[in-house]
């Protein structure tokens, strides 16, 4: 019997030993976690550029959908296996650098983000008054829209006002016998808290309200101005200019005549639009009070478990504060402009990029900026948005008024803001 | 007798109904794994491709690393079941043929594991499986790496004995005679060469049931490989890749390429299964009715 | 110790080193992390102590708990003897007939192919303005319904794939049991006058009662950690599971997202013990129904 014990035991041992992982590599391996929309051509001609000036290091991508990557950041830390270099989100990095997942940036790295960026991006990587990344990107919210659908309704110009929005989209919306939408006149971003929340908050914010108080102890979007700003949602629900099943990623298909769009949508929209991209149109959203718009930023950081720390915020650097080029800017800058589609943050790329930034689509994006307010870095910034994101729908779909959608949403947000900020 | 024709007759067509019912979405896959995207997205719904799309599967291999996909699932689910296959056997056999005292309180015990929801052991678990000593840069105290975390023994361990394994071999090893054990003792055969020798051929067909249902239901798993394949996507099983093929494709412009990505995850997989019928049927009519 | 009690727990070991350390070790862990504030990224030991409150949480303040909660109580108590029930019809009409394996074969298929792509193709099926589903109810003159993208439909769609897909398994275990009725029961019952209703009623039943009992308590402790229908159904096409607006939000569901989403493993331990207690309920009255019908095994 003593033989099964042996065998047992070896079988365990030549497992464990199957695991270690192999000795380690001579090179100094640099995990670099993205998301997949960050992960566009020209990024891998950057990272060989950068091996090759240092022979000695090798940079490897981990690539995650969106929909997964704040998940899989948090679940390799928790692994064991955590990145050196992470983009993410700023909202984010609230509960990131409170977890001990991001590591603070060395002084030189904090003095450069203060000085040389644009302040919405600074605001963007300053969690508890202390930076902690590189901004990368910046995205605000405008109105796309069809020119050729507009045309056919008789219109020429997008709408400037709401209620002119709301009027449009009535005339706009087509529907076959059975009662199916089969063109839409708007349709409302979906999918994520982010979709969700930002054009309410551009239209709250339009409408002369406030999100959160300053010091983040309470919520301030159920005021009359809040309730007025969903009102004005449901309006265009009540009026059949949209209903929940509008998809704004049916927008290449022709079936949808205006929606509200960030710049990230600019490559996806050209390929999958191919000639008829030249009906896309962009405007500022339509204002309620008063012009605004919501904005968000993305940056740039460093593990806190990460072994090769100096050399994961020299790769950055070079990376990202380096001016190169003819037009002078940053490799991040071309980067972010001719491919990926957003809005560059720091100063000197966004004032030598005016062909990307000039172009049909993200010019107006440009102009908005300075209509544009950032969502605050506040702690459970997720979990605070997945929360009103359900209330807005709940009134969406007719179960809630749009008062009680936000109060309702308001008291379940105080009682978390109530444990961090006290 | 016409009343009687008359059951026959709407026994039928409610077999029918259902069996269209049945058939009908694995039909509606495969039409529209070959569909344009146009097609899929046409108002009124086109059922049949007019031109079949057979790039579709081309363009979904060369996007998505299915046979990887295929080949995690392989280990997982073949690592389970190999050690389920072991481990039942030798405990089924430890409780239908020897007697001791505490005997019925571990096969009692072993039954009533059936009763826990399986998240009650989720987090301690995957938390045990990163500070496993020795392994994955760990040092013998199960820290400074991540253990077992990024292998497929993650997967395999947490489901490398089932109770339900256990139960169905010791009912079937009840029914082996107890003189044909004795025989073998007469002639000096040592216990694990009667296990080795003569209970383990005679219970080739319980084996082949266990193994099977355990394969095919470690197959379809996929909320503890959803879990480690979080931070080891190298890992990704089937289950989980299809999932991701939402993700990897965008459902609301690529869902041809998914479906297409779809029939390749399922099809094969599943006429295998279903030639496989007869075991499982056994399996499970195994487990309640008969005891 | 005699040596062959010796052999016999040699031969139980493995057995009882995985549940010791798979079982038994995680369980209690499981409870006492119920009590603490654990994030996974420090020491489980040095976890701070917070009483019972991850409990309270859950059951006061946590809406989406209590959602859960309910949504699975709802899925539960409507998918399983739907199911059952509708596995008993089809059992009973496909025995006897003469191509039997061919329709076995048809209702088989979906038990076997794996859940997520079941979802997945359903969720297709669904889709408001040019789902398959739609367009048949419009070919009958019916108006659409939005399915899964409205929160007074969202579950019960899941529902309805969550029955087509099990009702095959059902089906088979039954189909098993009616066919260990002795011939002569039917023989006998015919002599007597006893035909169709009455014969089901008075000899199928009784003598399915161990089966359908089997299929039922069952079916409820795996309806009540429904999972993989719910991901593949809301995510793809709301972006996040259980929605839209929490109403295909469940119990494993949403532990699996305050553990691994919201790293909140203490609160996420409670929930596990919640349902345990659940489950361990309904497995307390599935052992004297299994005790009633006969089944002394168990």
């Amino acid at each position: 019997m003593r033989r099964w014990v042996v065998v047992f035991m070896a079988i365990v041992a030549l497992a464990a030993l199957a695991v270690s992982p192999a000795l380690a590599a001579e090179k100094i391996k640099l995990i670099m976690s993205i998301h997949t929309d960050f992960n566009r051509e020209g990024l891998d001609d950057y990272i060989r550029a950068y091996e090759q000036l240092h022979p000695e290091i090798e940079i490897v991508k981990e690539v995650t959908p969106f929909e997964d990557y704040l998940k899989k950041i948090q679940i390799a830390s928790v692994s064991g296996r955590g990145a050196d270099i992470y983009h993410v989100y700023s909202l984010w990095g609230v509960e990131l650098a409170k977890s001990g997942i991001l590591d603070a940036p060395p002084p030189a790295v904090k003095n450069d983000v203060r000085k040389n960026y644009v302040p919405v991006a600074v605001n963007g990587v300053t969690i508890n008054g202390d930076i902690w990344g590189i901004p990368t990107e910046i995205d605000n919210y405008a109105l796309v829209y069809n020119k050729r659908l507009l045309r056919e309704g008789g219109y020429s110009e997008p709408p400037r006002t709401w209620d002119e929005l709301v009027e449009m989209a009535k005339k706009l919306t087509r529907f076959d016998s059975n009662g199916n939408i089969k063109q839409y006149g708007f349709t409302f971003l979906a999918g994520w808290e982010s979709a969700v929340v930002h054009p309410f908050l551009a239209m709250l914010w339009s409408n002369g309200g406030e999100f959160l108080s300053a010091d983040f102890k309470k919520a301030l979007f159920n005021s009359p101005q809040g309730v007025e700003a969903l009102e004005a949602q449901l309006k265009l629900f009540r009026e059949k200019g949209t209903d929940v099943n509008g998809s704004v990623w049916d927008f290449p298909n022709g079936n949808i005549a205006m929606m509200v769009m960030a710049p990230w949508d600019e490559n996806n929209l050209k390929t999958t639009m191919g000639e008829r991209y030249a009906d896309v149109g962009v405007a500022p959203i339509p204002v309620m009070k008063k012009p605004a718009t919501a904005l968000y930023t993305w940056f740039a950081g460093v593990g806190k478990s990460s072994k090769h720390k100096k050399e994961a915020w020299d790769f950055l650097m070079w990376l990202t504060a380096q001016v190169q080029g003819p037009n002078q800017t940053t490799r991040m800058g071309d980067y972010l402009a001719q491919r990926v589609g957003a809005i560059p943050s720091r100063k000197i790329d966004t004032e030598n990029h005016p062909k990307e930034l000039n172009d049909q689509y993200t010019a107006t994006f440009i102009r908005e900026l300075k209509n544009s307010i950032a969502e605050p870095n506040v702690a459970q910034g997720a979990e605070i948005k997945i929360i009103l994101m359900n209330e807005i729908m709940a009134a969406w779909y007719g179960k809630k008024d749009a008062r009680a959608a936000l109060d309702d949403a308001a008291s379940q947000i105080n009682a978390i803001l109530a444990k961090h900020y006290k | 007798m016409p009343a009687r024709r008359a059951k026959r007759t709407i026994s039928t067509v409610i077999l029918v109904l259902c069996g269209v019912t049945m058939i009908l979405p694995f039909a509606w896959l495969l039409a529209s794994a070959l569909k344009t995207r146009a097609e899929l997205v046409a108002v009124p719904p086109v059922w049949i491709p007019k031109a079949p799309q057979w790039g579709n599967f081309v363009a979904v291999i060369g996007e998505v690393p299915l046979f990887a996909y295929y080949l995690n699932s392989l280990i997982v689910a073949g690592g389970i079941s190999f050690s389920v296959l072991m481990t039942s056997a030798m405990a089924g056999f430890a409780l239908a043929k020897y007697d001791f005292r505490g005997r019925d309180v571990v096969f009692k015990g072993i039954l009533a594991t059936m009763m826990l929801p399986s998240f009650i052991f989720i987090i301690p678990v995957y938390y045990m499986m990163r500070r496993v000593p020795l392994a994955g840069g760990n040092d013998w105290l199960g820290l400074g790496g991540y253990g077992l975390l990024h292998s497929h023994l993650s997967m395999i361990l947490p489901f490398a004995v089932s109770a339900w394994g256990v139960f169905l071999m010791r009912q079937f090893m009840l029914g082996i005679p107890d003189s044909l054990l004795d025989a073998a003792r007469i002639d000096g055969a040592s216990e694990g060469r009667i296990f080795w020798n003569i209970i383990l051929p005679l219970t080739k067909p319980a084996l082949a049931t266990v193994g099977i249902f355990t394969f095919i239901s470690q197959w379809n798993n996929l909320f503890w490989p959803l879990v480690i394949a979080t931070s080891a996507p190298e890992l990704t099983t089937l289950t989980v890749g299809l999932k991701m093929l939402a993700i990897a494709f965008d459902p609301n412009r690529n869902s041809h390429l998914i479906l297409a990505g779809l029939t390749l995850g399922i099809l094969p997989v599943t006429f295998l299964f279903a030639s496989l019928q007869r075991y499982y049927v056994k399996g499970i009519a195994m487990t309640g009715i008969k005891d | 110790m005699s040596k062959r009690t010796r052999t016999a727990w040699l031969f139980l070991l493995p057995v009882l080193i995985f549940y010791a350390i798979f079982l038994v070790f995680p369980v209690l862990s499981s409870f006492f992390l119920s009590f603490r504030e654990w994030n996974m990224l420090t020491p489980p030991l040095q976890a701070p102590n917070v009483g019972w409150s991850n409990y309270k949480y859950i059951f006061t303040e946590d809406r989406v708990f209590l959602k859960a909660l309910s949504n699975t109580f709802i899925y539960a108590m409507v998918t399983v003897p739907v199911s059952t029930a509708l596995s008993i019809l089809l059992a009973v009409l496909v025995y006897g007939r003469r191509r039997d394996g061919f329709w076995r074969l048809l209702f088989f298929l979906p038990t076997i192919t794996t859940p997520v792509a079941i979802g997945m193709v359903w969720m297709y099926l669904y889709r408001p303005n040019y789902g398959l589903i739609n367009s048949i109810l419009n070919a009958f003159g019916l108006h659409s319904l939005d399915w899964l993208n409205n929160p007074a439909t969202a579950l019960l769609s899941i529902m309805i794939t969550a029955v087509w897909a099990g009702v095959g398994t059902n089906m088979l275990i039954l189909y098993a049991g009616l066919k260990d009725i002795p011939e002569t029961y039917y023989e006998a019952a015919a002599i007597d006058g006893a035909h169709g209703w009455r014969r089901f009623w008075y000899i199928t039943f009784p003598l399915l009662k161990p089966a359908i009992l089997f299929v039922f308590v069952t079916g409820m402790i795996a309806a009540w950690q429904v999972f993989d229908f719910i991901v593949a159904m809301t995510a793809p096409a709301l972006g996040k599971a259980g929605g839209p607006i929490n109403s295909t939000m469940t119990m494993v569901l949403y532990m699996y997202q305050t553990a691994f989403e919201y790293l909140n493993m203490g609160r996420a331990s409670a929930m596990a013990y919640v349902l345990f207690v659940i489950v361990l309920g309904i497995s307390l009255v599935q052992l004297r129904l299994f005790r009633r019908g006969g089944i002394e095994s168990y």
